[in-house]
């Protein structure tokens, strides 16, 4: 086996946590196969990053360029295929971010290599390395081959591995590849931070969540007194932002907010992997939902399978007993 | 403005319990109701709503068994001018990369400004077509599009990064752009609308007319192979309070108490 | 005097080439003569911008506004007919309000919630969102009996979508079932092969959707040679009766049915319910239907039962506001106290123990009304099917 290839992803001067993720299981793969674990990392003024990346990798590949001051999967895409054509790499994890699915797909194309996207496992198994991936919302797992492949490109999930701090030593590579002017079809504008609410729901200690099983804006007020009864703020998944019925700033998940309060009350909230996302940390987790495979109930710590509009009112009731 | 919308059909899974087949390479049908995938939706609206703020011409186009034609009669019902369906069992059971070639051909035959997607399939889940689409056609592309303002000769978007952060981006066109789900409010499609769409041609493709040989179409033309479907394992989970809600209620409540929030 | 727009009530489709029905035409609105009683009985005229017979009389003096999407407060319409039914000359200015909806609809302007609404009873057979397989969920721990394929049904318990899937109304329905057992009736249910009956959605304008489910039930009618059908909602009823063509089959409400039964000695009360009772009339049940004496008569023969009338009855009654479409639409502009709201509140002042109505929307928003009319812990909602069932 070749190398393991991870591309790592930073903004404003920080590694994405999927980046340290992807770098561990980029060891276990390595080990198994013999290999070596390369960190590919793009920026300008990255040398403290790349230092941080030396206990990670085998390898620490840098290209520091003024080009790279912005994420412009134009610029990227030809510097990233020229570094795997040079390599020729077994496997090159990219993180499933808004980044990596921006990305991996055109240099699947430029490449003409097979891409299998947003994987919760990657395994040796035999010559070929097998992928593991969810569909249907998470309640199919599929496992994808590579055939013949040489370059095997893969965007991993957020939060599938636990990262483990590595000790490999590695050096620090300076690549000199030709970085190409921003061209002119795709120009970065500028990054825009989302409008801040009357309410920071990462502030709070606890967080009662609602999902696309609130089916209705009417029963918000059922929750907010539920949220009142506890202490707690009103946050939300996706469906609930897009709906207009709570601000995005209220939205937990990838896209939205990172939230680690005491407690998280999961109220009609499938749990789709963006939305566990932004809450997995929280330190207990209940959830309530009427389909008892709803993936939230494997990120819960305690779970009801039922109606939410009869559990949160009998909920309620119980609390205000229990109180009296 | 000529805008291609490339829209999938899907099955609705939310509350259903999925069923693998007994190949175990696709799942049951049967009982579950098809529509279009969401973010497909959301990028049929916004293609709507350029051509009512200036003169265009939307054109759907799906690759599919003849079901899906009901999903390109919804689209004409709610406003777009042609309907293509890829028609062709050859075509159908591939990969990301076999599914954008096909489309690559078919829309690279046309004229064409802007070609819109949804951001993400909800059956597969793949988040692929669009952007390889795009790099087969040789254009710019952008993804989780939330935001979108066309220009002369250009559109510039904002892409919803993690953590509510927006990347504005400027593009010249033609151009491919993913849409995100929450970028509009969807138009209802009345059952009149849809029944006269009924009446309206959809155009059909074979491989063969896209000029795709065997070996690139469907499964033989993809670069991933699916190997298995399974049932996600069951892992430890939550610990289930069971009872009547007010039962089950009551252990929580008494569970709540215990860490102090009751 | 009004000046007349200058295509006037009479308009020609320059694309076919012929005559497109004004609005004026299509409900015949020149038979107004604007004197206002519509508007005057209107029970959400003082609540929200709604009024009918300014809207009639824009279509009288030219084409009128091209949907409910110009003139939003036709959302607010419950549909409870008060106006077509005191109009002296004749006029459906409710059929109005329906049609501008339904242009509307047409044009794909249908608000979010309608047209999600819309959407999943096309796609599922209900307005709720949830999907078909769990449609006979809430008779899970009972033994209802379900039709097999064909088989024939002498009498259909057709339960609906809002008593099959609302966790509040799946009560009524098994308290329902319960009567009909004690009672030793032989009935059948659809199951997961029951779909919408399409009240609501003639009333949110989509009358193509509609048919379709007139259609559909039609043909699942007539594959079981259903014969008599007592139906979980004055909605389903009203519909079945009036809008579905050719008649059905003899359709009643559970609370006809409950009435029968007792007559017949069939259903009797072994207990009692020492309670305070008023009663508030459903619209499709009673002003669009006329059933007013049989749920009465029901409430009257359960033992201890202290039966006292609210002032405004039977064909003055109150609308609950949660009729025509109304149970996915907020009002525009509201405005005063929700009539669901006065409604609980007159039962309180009467001293009633328990607010007894029929009809699930009526439940719905009567009981979320004693909640936002502070009259928690005052006043109990029940249906008159769970009132019976305690008494059994």
């Amino acid at each position: 086996m070749n190398d393991v290839l991870v591309l790592a992803e930073h903004l404003n001067g920080e590694l994405k946590d999927v980046t340290f993720e992807m770098l561990t299981h980029a060891r276990v793969l390595a080990d198994a196969g013999g290999a070596k674990v390369a960190a590919v990392l793009f920026g300008s003024g990255v040398g403290d990053l790349a230092e941080k990346l030396t206990a990670e990798a085998d390898e620490v590949l840098v290209r520091d360029h003024d080009g790279f001051a912005n994420y412009n999967s134009a610029v990227y895409q030809p510097v990233l295929a020229d570094v795997i054509r040079g390599r020729e790499p077994s496997v090159v994890m990219i993180g499933h971010t808004a980044f990596g699915v921006d990305l991996a797909p055109s240099l699947s194309v430029a490449l003409d290599a097979p891409l299998a996207t947003d994987l919760i496992d990657l395994a040796v198994e035999g010559t070929d390395l097998v992928a593991t991936r969810q569909t249907h919302g998470g309640k199919v797992n599929e496992r994808v081959g590579f055939g013949d492949a040489a370059v095997r490109l893969v965007t991993v999930r957020p939060a599938a591995f636990a990262p483990q701090a590595g000790s490999r030593g590695g050096s620090v590579i300076a690549l000199d590849t030709d970085v190409p002017q921003e061209p002119a079809f795709r120009r970065f504008v500028e990054y825009v931070e989302a409008a801040a609410g009357d309410v920071d729901i990462t502030k709070s200690d606890v967080v009662i969540a609602i999902g696309r099983g609130i089916k209705e804006e009417e029963n918000l007020a059922m929750i907010n007194e539920f949220a009142e009864l506890l202490g707690g703020v009103v946050a939300c998944s996706r469906p609930v932002v897009d709906a207009g019925w709570l601000p995005k700033d209220r939205q937990v998940g990838s896209s939205g907010k990172t939230v680690k309060p005491k407690l998280y009350v999961a109220i009609g909230v499938s749990g789709q992997f963006q939305h566990v996302a932004g809450m997995k940390s929280a330190e207990t987790i209940v959830a309530i939902n009427k389909d008892p495979k709803a993936p939230i109930f494997q990120a819960a710590h305690f779970g009801i399978v039922g109606d939410l509009m009869k559990v949160v009112p009998a909920l309620t009731e119980k609390i205000t007993e229990l109180r009296a | 403005m000529k805008i291609v919308v490339c829209v999938k059909q899907v099955p609705d899974t939310a509350e259903a319990d999925v069923k693998l087949g007994s190949d175990g390479r696709g799942i049951e049908m049967e009982g579950l109701p098809l529509q279009i995938n969401e973010s497909d939706n959301y990028a049929l609206e916004e293609s709507l709503l350029i051509k009512e703020d200036r003169d265009g011409e939307v054109t759907v186009i799906t690759l599919g068994p003849e079901s899906a034609d009901e999903v390109l009669r919804m689209s004409m019902a709610k406003g777009a001018d042609e309907a293509v369906r890829l028609a062709d069992p050859a075509l159908e059971g591939g990969d990301a990369w076999a599914v954008a070639l096909a489309l690559a051909k078919a829309i690279g035959g046309m004229e064409y400004d802007l070609v819109l997607t949804g951001c993400m399939a909800s059956d597969d889940g793949m988040t692929q077509v669009g952007v390889t689409l795009a790099e087969m056609l040789g254009v710019p592309h952008a993804t989780y599009v939330t935001e979108m303002e066309i220009g002369d000769g250009s559109v510039t978007v904002g892409r919803e990064l993690e953590g509510g952060l927006v990347e504005r981006v400027e593009m010249s066109l033609p151009a491919v752009v993913t849409i995100q789900t929450g970028i509009n409010e969807p138009r209802y499609a009345s059952i009149m609308g849809i029944a006269k769409a009924a009446k309206r041609e959809i155009h059909t493709k074979s491989a063969a007319d896209l000029c795709l040989d065997a070996g690139e179409a469907g499964e033989a033309g993809s670069r991933t192979k699916l190997l298995k479907l399974d049932y996600p394992p069951a892992g430890e989970g939550a610990e289930i309070l069971d009872g009547t809600p007010s039962e089950a209620s009551a252990k929580l409540a008494n569970v709540l108490k215990e860490k102090g929030f009751a | 005097m009004p000046r007349v727009a200058a295509r006037g009530p009479q308009a020609f489709n320059t694309r076919t080439g012929g005559h497109m029905p004004t609005l004026a035409e299509k409900y015949e609105l020149l038979a107004c003569i604007q004197c206002g009683r519509c508007t005057a009985g209107c029970p959400v005229s003082l609540r929200t911008p709604l009024n009918v017979r300014k809207l009639v009389y824009e279509g009288q003096i030219g084409p009128g506004p091209a949907g409910a999407h110009e003139r939003p407060q036709a959302w607010s319409c419950t549909t409870c007919s008060t106006c077509t039914e005191r109009c002296p000359k004749g006029v459906k200015p409710m059929e109005l309000l329906i049609g501008l909806r339904g242009k509307s609809i047409e044009r794909g302007k249908a608000l979010p919630a309608v047209r999600d609404a819309l959407e999943s009873t096309f796609k599922h057979g209900n307005p709720w969102g949830r999907s078909r397989d769990k449609r006979a969920e809430w008779a899970d721990e009972l033994d209802v009996p379900i039709a097999g394929e064909g088989e024939a049904i002498p009498l259909l318990y057709y339960v609906g979508c809002t008593p099959a899937y609302d966790p509040r109304v799946q009560d009524v329905a098994r308290a329902l079932v319960r009567l009909l057992e004690a009672a030793g009736v032989t009935y059948s249910t659809f199951g997961t092969a029951e779909s919408c009956c399409g009240n609501e959605v003639k009333r949110m304008g989509e009358e193509g959707l509609f048919e379709l489910l007139v259609e559909g039930n039609r043909e699942l009618f007539a594959g079981h040679d259903v014969g008599s059908i007592v139906t979980g909602s004055p909605h389903c009823m009203n519909t079945f009766l009036k809008e579905y063509g050719e008649p059905v089959g003899e359709v009643v409400h559970y609370s006809q049915l409950l009435a029968r039964l007792l007559d017949e000695g069939r259903l009797e009360f072994k207990g009692s319910v020492e309670k305070k009772v008023t009663y508030h009339d459903p619209c499709f049940l009673g002003k669009h239907n006329s059933i007013f004496d049989e749920p009465r008569s029901v409430l009257e023969r359960i033992p201890g039962v202290e039966f006292e009338e609210l002032d405004r009855s039977r064909e003055r009654a109150l609308c609950c506001e949660g009729g025509g479409g109304r149970m996915w639409v907020e009002a525009e502009e509201e405005r005063g106290e929700r009539l669901a709201d006065t409604r609980v509140k007159d039962a309180v002042d009467l001293g009633a123990d328990v607010l007894v109505t029929a009809c699930p929307f009526c439940l719905l928003t009567l009981e979320d009304a004693v909640k936002t009319s502070g009259c928690e812990g005052k006043i109990e909602i029940l249906d008159i099917a769970e009132l019976a069932a305690l008494a059994l």
